[in-house]
């Protein structure tokens, strides 16, 4: 039962993709509820399976597949089908007017299957198969519309999964080698007794490389904030919510089960999780796009995640603060990320653009809309009440208590960023609410006062829905929230928890930090350097030149440019025409040449004679079938050149030069051929003589030297 | 039972072009029939028992030999599965040929000589029908009668005739060491007097095994491969570069494997400089397609690339390498015979031969854009496609198997080939199915059932066989454990 149960949370959305594109056919209005109905039935059988199954453990040995339920994937499934189920309420309305529906929910459907074989895989094989299929089946979300921009992102998207991947592959093959298992719970165990530890870093670090690229981690993030604007609303809101989680978890299992309590592994990573942190924030003040912004902002939650499973790794076996932190920010995340998304949608879809100027008011007189925006730009910016908080607080008492054991400056360091990053998300957070609520439009105003909510039922629903759970889960966090991070235990092996004063002062004296420093930065720099009067407006604008992307500067031309241009020249060289030929001619010039030395030799002379003229009776046999070739080329290959009916009709004065051209045209190309074959045949003719010569020379050799 | 699988596509070959039917579905459906009966004849044979036709004796000590075991078991169903395939899909495609007779008899008559390579009992009757491999395959080249098509096919002559040279005089020496020139695993080599003799023998394997291999397109032998593959008509560029080229595969693994022995040569400069000459020729094929524009020039150096990670694996002289290479034939032959299928389908109903001429091809012919990216996927190594069991294979024998510097260069050159290979297949795909708004809409072409039914069916091979690679994993690990 629990073997059915498993393969079915995978399987349904996968046959349920092939019959919604077969419905699809037919009826475009029974295929949007036929997905509906999949995604809730999805929901629904993971809310079972997590109920009557948990622990449960299912195995197809023919392919390798290994998946289980326990806490945190009870947790992640449930969070993925929920969004799901979320989007297709959704999905309709944003979709009405859109053209290829059916190829979008095909993809979307088996992404889901994929996403969910991935969070409940237990062994890497398996996380990385779902994996793949999950980052391809994605790949037509992101260049849904077509546009040229949307292609663009969707190549750099696609070309980042495969390369992240293969690199990801090669990390575990070798990890493979190194333990001998690629079973997640096993591996902690196997990478402690690995001595070539240079070797481990590798793997990891190759690991790493493919699902640092999914979740968006610094340098690989390029993909993010090009592919989550371009992509649809619900797909985005999936994309930032779910596929980066995805990411997410493979780092899980690098600092949680290979690197567990790994001080060099916990440093780097404090890094990557710092520089993506910030640069992520730093991106999101800058961008005057609505949907790049949020965007920029996953990319810098998922650096805080990064930063919390550092400390993780860093914390040892004290780390219980940090592990609970992660599990929960990663929730919060998602589920935030989906009402916002889901908002920018909703804006979207009426007014199909993203920029802050031009939506600049749509959002007066929108009380739907108002609350879902205004819920999840509290919980992301982790104000007091709503979830974010919870989670923020969690990672930043971690940091404040390892800063307590070691007292290093770069542990304070990273608590100084941590809090500033903070107030990054509160300063771009407001300056989207204020743009598109607060702000009053100067051009159509009235336009967008008419549009009421504009939302039909079921997209209200969805948004009011995944909106009222952020401020429940904030404000109830010893009956909710504290037992989902218990549960979420399973997968990072946080050490044991004592209860957290979430609303003491210490902790709230860090969001109160955070929440200074946004309004310094929404004041000193939104309002004024990034805003400038236009007309007698004040609009935003991006002050980051458009050439300072790090996709644009140097991953394209390396990869399009530099490296074909140069190792396709070296790979030339080594080629036949510029190698082997001149090679071939070489070598019967200084055959010539050795035979004219030793012409008067007494030893040396008959054999060199014998050569020549062996090689003579070659060149003979060589050149009479060339003759052969060249009479065969005239009767066969040269016909068309050879004068035909249709040409006779030109002017007579011209028929001297034509036949002229004509027989030159003949004369050329019975040469070109014939160069051709020459060097072909030398070629073959060289490679046997060397064949010969060199076991000619060894016998000699070994003849005499006995 | 052996000899009826080897003539009879050699018999109905020779009897297409006399018999001059007029009727072309009369033809085409005896020529179906043969392929199939030749088809049921292999699987009838791989599933039997190992047994032994001599054909005929020519000196005391040479004769020629046919026999079936776990090696030819595998390769006999790969090629009169591939040919049954093709040889449906070049009924469409051959109508507009000229001279489609000449083209029928010859792919017979190669079909012949192919399974008479894979069955060879001992290394005079590899020799002579990898010879006759090489003159009954040249026409398939050279059949479009064109310029460029005469120099490539004169072109693979040479290199054949050379290679083949080298390999002939591999066997003078080889005979003298070894007691008998049948192929038993582990080898026949007069262990005490080759050691003795090693400075004149292994430079003679050596070239022994260029020789061979200059069918499989080995670096420097390969220049042949891509200017002769793609002129051919589409059927036959799939069937010399997904299966004629194995010929060289076969050569190799028997005289590795199967005379001389895995002993003799490990460790030695034998098989380092072979393995630099591999890894050389995945790296330059791989680039060289990444590089090119013309559609079935690229897959004509892709093929140089993939055959030369399945002679890496050869030459690492260890089980898992020769598990991980017989692994890539199967998902090589499955993958690239469709690659080129779909890319005739596209050149018939088209005429567009280049890829940058490819945008919005998939809104025309979905079914066959489609099937080229799952072999696409399988030739990447993509889980869950088949490709990737054997890329696991090569990469972990490297990693286990071998010592010093090639335990880690072996999987980063097999690494960025397949990032290569991904960067030059992947792009005919995506703008495939994606063109972009600009594109007017396109009108959707019907690809004959014929010729749809092949890609399919080798698509989904790939993809399946990969999925559930149980059997063949355990089948390649018992010839794998039985050599290494």
């Amino acid at each position: 039962m629990e073997n059915i149960i498993f393969i079915g949370i995978v399987l349904l959305p996968m046959l349920g993709a092939v019959g919604s594109w077969l419905m699809g056919r037919r009826s475009k209005k029974g295929r949007d509820v036929l997905v509906q109905v999949i995604t809730f039935l999805e929901l629904a059988l993971t809310l079972y399976a997590c109920i009557t199954c948990c622990d449960g453990v299912f195995h197809i040995t023919a392919c390798g597949i290994n998946l289980k339920m326990d806490g945190f994937r009870c947790i992640y499934t449930t969070i993925t089908a929920f969004m799901w189920f979320m989007t297709s309420m959704l999905s309709p309305q944003y979709f009405a007017h859109y053209h290829k529906r059916n190829r979008y929910y095909l993809f979307y459907l088996i992404t889901l299957g994929a996403t969910q074989g991935v969070f409940m895989s237990t062994d890497l094989l398996t996380t990385f198969l779902f994996f793949e299929v999950m980052s391809l089946a994605s790949f037509p979300w992101v260049a849904q519309d077509e546009t040229p921009e949307a292609l663009k992102a969707a190549n750099t998207y696609l070309a980042v999964a495969v390369i992240g991947g293969l690199v990801s592959l090669m990390g575990m093959f070798l990890l493979n080698r190194l333990t001998g298992t690629l079973v997640i719970d096993k591996l902690y165990d196997a990478c402690k007794s690995v001595t070539s530890r240079g070797m481990l870093y590798t793997a990891g670090g190759c690991i790493l490389f493919g699902f640092g690229a999914k979740a968006g981690m610094f340098p690989l993030h390029i993909w993010l904030p090009k592919a989550h604007p371009v992509a649809p609303a619900p797909a985005s809101a999936l994309l930032s919510g779910v596929l980066t989680k995805a990411g997410v978890y493979g780092i899980i299992v690098l600092c949680c089960h290979i690197f567990r309590y790994d001080h060099t592994w916990g440093w780097v990573m404090l890094c990557f999780g710092v520089v993506t942190m910030v640069w992520g924030a730093v991106l999101g003040v800058f961008s005057i796009n609505l949907k790049r912004t949020l965007a920029c902002s996953s990319m810098s939650q998922i650096g805080f995640i990064i930063t919390g499973l550092a400390m993780c790794c860093l914390l040892g076996e004290h780390n219980a603060l940090a592990a609970r932190g992660v599990v929960l920010h990663m929730m919060n995340h998602s589920l935030i990320k989906l009402v916002l998304f889901m908002t920018a949608g909703a804006i979207y879809m009426h007014t199909h653009t993203l920029d802050l100027n031009k939506l600049r008011g749509y959002g007066r007189k929108k009380p739907v809309l108002n609350f879902a925006f205004l819920m999840g730009a509290l919980g992301i910016g982790g104000i007091p009440l709503w979830n974010g908080y919870i989670s923020k607080t969690l990672l930043h008492e971690s940091i404040v208590e390892f800063y307590a054991e070691t007292g290093l400056f770069a542990v304070k360091l990273a608590e100084i960023l941590f809090l500033f990053a903070g107030g990054l998300t509160v300063a771009y957070m407001t300056k989207l609410y204020v743009a598109i609520f607060v702000e009053k439009n100067t051009e159509c105003q009235e336009k967008y006062d008419g549009i009421k909510n504009g939302l039909k039922p079921s997209s209200a629903f969805a948004l009011i829905g995944s909106a009222v759970i952020l401020p429940i889960l904030g404000s109830t966090p010893w009956r909710t929230m504290d037992h989902i991070a218990e549960m979420g235990q399973s997968l990072i092996m946080g050490g044991h928890a004592h209860e957290v004063h979430y609303f003491s002062f210490v902790n709230l004296k860090g969001a109160l930090i955070s929440i200074a420093i946004g309004a310094a930065v929404y004041f000193l720099v939104i309002r004024t350097f990034l805003m400038k009067k236009e007309d007698g407006v004040k609009v935003y604008v991006n002050r980051l030149p458009a050439w300072f992307d790090l996709e644009d500067m140097v991953y394209r031309p390396l990869l399009t440019k530099i490296l074909p241009n140069s190792v396709g020249t070296v790979i030339r060289l080594f080629g036949e025409n510029r190698l082997l030929t001149p090679l071939c001619r070489l070598w019967m010039r200084a055959a010539s040449y050795v035979t004219g030395i030793f012409g008067e030799n007494k030893v040396l002379a008959p054999v060199c004679r014998f050569a020549v003229s062996a090689s003579g009776i070659c060149a003979r046999a060589a050149a009479d079938s060339l003759d052969a070739v060249t009479l065969l080329l005239r009767k066969t290959v040269f016909k068309d050149l050879a004068p035909n009916g249709k040409r006779q009709h030109r002017a007579l004065d011209n028929e001297e030069t034509l036949r002229a051209e004509r027989k030159a045209a003949v004369h050329e190309g019975i040469a070109d051929a014939t160069d051709r074959i020459t060097t072909g045949f030398s070629f073959a003719l060289l490679v046997a003589c060397f064949g010969v010569c060199i076991i000619l020379a060894v016998v000699l050799y070994s003849y005499f030297a006995k | 039972m052996i000899l009826l699988a080897v003539l009879l596509p050699m018999i109905a070959g020779l009897l297409i072009i006399p018999m001059k039917l007029k009727n072309r579905n009369v033809k085409l459906t005896l020529m179906m029939i043969v392929l199939a009966a030749v088809s049921a004849a292999c699987v009838a044979l791989a599933a039997g028992g190992e047994s032994v036709c001599h054909i005929w004796q020519m000196t005391e000590t040479l004769s020629l030999d046919l026999k079936v075991d776990d090696l030819s078991r595998l390769f006999i169903i790969l090629v009169s599965g591939g040919w049954l395939l093709t040889g449906l899909y070049a009924c469409i495609y051959m109508k507009h040929e000229e001279n489609e007779d000449r083209f029928f008899a010859f792919m017979l008559l190669s079909e012949g000589a192919m399974l008479m390579v894979c069955l060879a009992e001992n290394l005079t009757t590899l020799y002579t029908a990898y010879e006759l491999l090489t003159l009954v395959s040249m026409p398939l080249v050279l059949h479009s009668l064109s310029k460029e098509a005469i120099l490539a096919a004169l072109k693979y002559l040479f290199y054949s005739i050379a290679g083949a040279f080298l390999a002939l005089l591999g066997m003078f020496f080889l005979y003298k060491y070894t007691s008998t020139l049948s192929f038993v695993p582990g080898g026949t080599l007069d262990m005490a007097a080759a050691v003795e003799n090693q400075k004149v023998l292994l430079p003679v394997i050596f070239v022994t095994i260029i020789g061979f291999a200059t069918k499989a397109g080995m670096y420097p032998m390969h220049g042949w491969l891509p200017t002769a593959h793609p002129v051919a008509p589409a059927p036959a560029s799939a069937l010399l570069s997904g299966l004629i080229a194995k010929a060289g595969v076969i050569a190799v693994i028997r005289v590795i494997y199967y005379m001389v022995g895995t002993e003799y040569l490990r460790n030695t400069w034998v098989q380092t400089t072979l393995i630099i000459l591999a890894l050389v020729t995945v790296f330059m094929g791989s680039m060289m397609a990444y590089l090119e524009k013309v559609f079935k020039k690229r897959l004509a150096y892709s093929t140089v690339s993939q055959i030369s990670y399945i002679l890496v694996g050869l030459f690492m002289l260890s089980g898992a390498g020769v598990q991980g290479a017989l692994l890539h034939v199967i998902f090589h032959v499955l993958s690239k015979v469709c690659l080129f299928l779909t890319a005739g389908a596209v050149i018939f109903l088209t005429g567009k031969t280049r890829v940058d001429q490819l945008t919005g091809i998939a809104k025309q012919m979905p079914v066959t854009i489609w099937c080229f990216t799952f072999a696409a996927l399988t030739l990447i190594g993509i889980p869950p496609t088949g490709g990737f069991n054997s890329k696991w294979y090569l990469a972990s024998a490297a990693l286990e198997g071998m010592n010093g510097v090639f335990q880690w260069l072996i999987p980063v050159v097999l690494l960025i080939s397949a990032l290569l290979t991904a960067g030059y297949l992947l792009p005919i795909t995506v703008q495939g199915f994606f063109p972009g708004k600009e594109t007017a809409e396109i009108r959707r072409i019907k690809e004959p059932a014929p010729m749809v039914i092949p890609m399919i069916v080798l698509a989904a091979l790939a993809v399946l066989l990969g999925l559930f690679s149980g059997g063949i994993t355990e089948f390649t690990g018992s010839v794998a454990s039985l050599l290494g």
